[in-house]
């Protein structure tokens, strides 16, 4: 079964009882044309949605329509019932854009400040914030003398310069390197425990390490709405690692890729009988884990 | 709760652009004191005639900072961050034209400070003609023209996919910065003496008309997807 045709599972989410960001018939896009199509969804469980789609799909049309940076040319965005050109709403929501919003002309100090007067945040705390993101040694060089990795911190810790109830983050972990991605990714968990938190990456694993629900857009419309966990591939497959040297013969129906013997299941269900099989075979695994990630079939 | 009101960002915008734009404001206060300084030492009729009409052409070079600033923020994506947190793209365009009126004030200010300075420490007298220019012409076209200038940059800039180097508008502003003043002079030359003066002014109400005009239209013309980086 396609990822695509799954039913949506959105009725039983618990309600956050905060600020909820309504999508109703959102057609939206640049210049009067376009680019997505009647997008309906509610949002008001403190969680991380992951927003994926192939290159083009129309993610950053829906952050940038969800921030009120454009407007949708039908439909309405709601946030807390409030239309999100109202300052009101957007008052609730906080914008990292896929670019580094980053201003040329000042330094990493100056630039907080800078934030934190646009977004009104009353004696915005900087040093806690320098802090928090590591770039107090920074804090005095100006942005273009920074590399694209640090520009990308400087432009995330914005968001913490002021607590709000929605964060749209678009690709906040883009351009960065594996620890700092890790060290974002335990952030934005921390905030989605009680905000709501619409994430996009073309990183797979990153979505569905801290992803509860996907939405997915293909070609501007809407192709999915649900909990990660009930996403199922096309095709599982499982990929053992063996401690015995060699290829046993118990391993014969299996494929090699690297260090791992990869099978085709049924489903995971299958798997504590398959690991039973390669025990009572005497073959000792190291690990097992699931290859292909579900979230990729969203992109097929 | 109400929010706060949104604050000015003009001074930021002002400061960044002086970082932004050093090189421009550097070179064109540089030639505005040296040909200042010049002219002022003269006796002659140079200092009336010359030295009003090289003022509105070497103000504006210095304004391309403002330029800079807008083309940055624009493809790094600082307006789009501006307009989420809900400021008004006419508080954007009103942003650098501000910062592209105080640098051009600042050459203009500081090459006339120290010209007069010069002139009146030597005893030289200060024409009223030149002063009629100055105030007639020097002034409103080094303003008109800084912001006709400044407005079809930005209305230009906003058209076009981001490069850099000389093809791109910021390569070409310096140069584009300069035409209002450099083709009235041209004219003034070319029309003769007893008709110099009306060149002269028809010149200021053509740019600063033109520059109003551009401004009006500034919001229809630039629509805010204008001002967004590439998706």
């Amino acid at each position: 079964m396609s990822i695509a045709a799954l039913p949506s599972d959105r009725s039983g989410a618990p309600t956050g009882g905060g600020p909820r960001i309504s999508c109703r018939g959102v057609s939206s896009g640049y210049l009067g044309a376009p680019v997505l199509h009647d997008i309906s969804f509610e949002i008001d469980e403190p969680a991380v949605y992951v927003v994926l789609g192939p290159n083009g799909a129309g993610k950053t049309t829906l952050f940038r329509t969800l921030a009120g940076i454009l407007r949708p040319l039908e439909g309405e965005v709601l946030v807390d019932g409030e239309p999100v050109d109202l300052q009101g709403a957007r008052d609730h929501l906080h914008y990292l854009s896929h670019m580094d919003g980053i201003p040329d002309g000042l330094n990493v100090r100056e630039a907080l400040r800078f934030y934190g007067r646009v977004e009104r945040a009353e004696a915005p705390d900087v040093d806690r914030v320098l802090r928090l993101l590591d770039i107090e040694s920074m804090a005095d060089r100006y942005l273009s003398q920074l590399s694209a990795g640090q520009r990308k911190r400087v432009s995330i810790a914005r968001v913490f310069l002021r607590e709000r109830e929605i964060y749209l983050l678009d690709e906040p972990t883009a351009n960065l390197d594996p620890k700092l991605s890790r060290e974002i990714r335990e952030l934005i968990l921390e905030l989605s425990r009680d905000k709501i938190v619409l994430y996009s990456s073309h990183n797979l694993f990153e979505a569905r390490e801290i992803g509860r629900y996907v939405i997915a857009i293909k070609g501007g419309r809407l192709a999915l709405f649900d909990r990660i966990e009930n996403l199922r591939g096309e095709h599982f497959v499982i990929g053992v690692r063996v401690l015995d040297a060699g290829t046993p013969s118990a391993l014969a129906d299996f494929t090699r890729q690297g260090d791992y013997y990869l099978k085709e299941l049924p489903g995971p269900e299958s798997v504590p009988a398959l690991l039973h099989e390669l025990d009572t075979q005497g073959i000792r695994v190291r690990e097992a884990r699931e290859m292909n990630n579900p979230l990729e079939d969203l992109f097929a | 709760m109400e929010s706060p009101a949104l604050p000015s960002l003009l001074g930021t915008t002002i400061r960044r652009s002086f970082t932004v734009g050093r090189v421009n404001l550097v070179v064109a206060t540089g030639a505005s004191l040296v040909w200042g300084t010049l002219l002022s030492l003269t006796s002659g009729s140079a200092f009336s005639s010359l030295f009003p009409l090289l003022l509105p052409i070497l103000g504006t070079i210095g304004t391309a900072g403002a330029m800079l600033v807008f083309t940055n923020d624009r493809t790094k994506g600082v307006f789009e961050y501006l307009i989420a947190y809900g400021v008004p793209p006419h508080r954007v365009f009103a942003n650098v034209l501000g910062a592209a009126i105080t640098l051009v004030a600042l050459v203009d200010g500081l090459t006339l400070a120290v010209a007069l300075a010069v002139r009146l420490t030597l005893g030289l007298a200060v024409p009223l003609v030149f002063v009629e220019t100055l105030l007639g012409y020097s002034l409103p076209m080094s303003f008109g023209a800084t912001a006709l200038v400044t407005a079809a940059g930005m209305y230009w800039t906003s058209l076009s996919s981001p490069r850099t180097g000389m093809n791109s508008p910021l390569g070409l502003l310096p140069m584009l910065g300069v035409a209002p003043g450099g083709l009235a002079l041209l004219a003034a030359e070319g029309a003769g003496p007893g008709y110099r003066t009306y060149v002269l002014i028809g010149a200021v109400v053509v740019v600063v008309v033109l520059a109003f005009v551009l401004l009006l239209l500034e919001s229809r013309l630039m629509p805010r997807e204008r001002l967004l980086s590439p998706a």
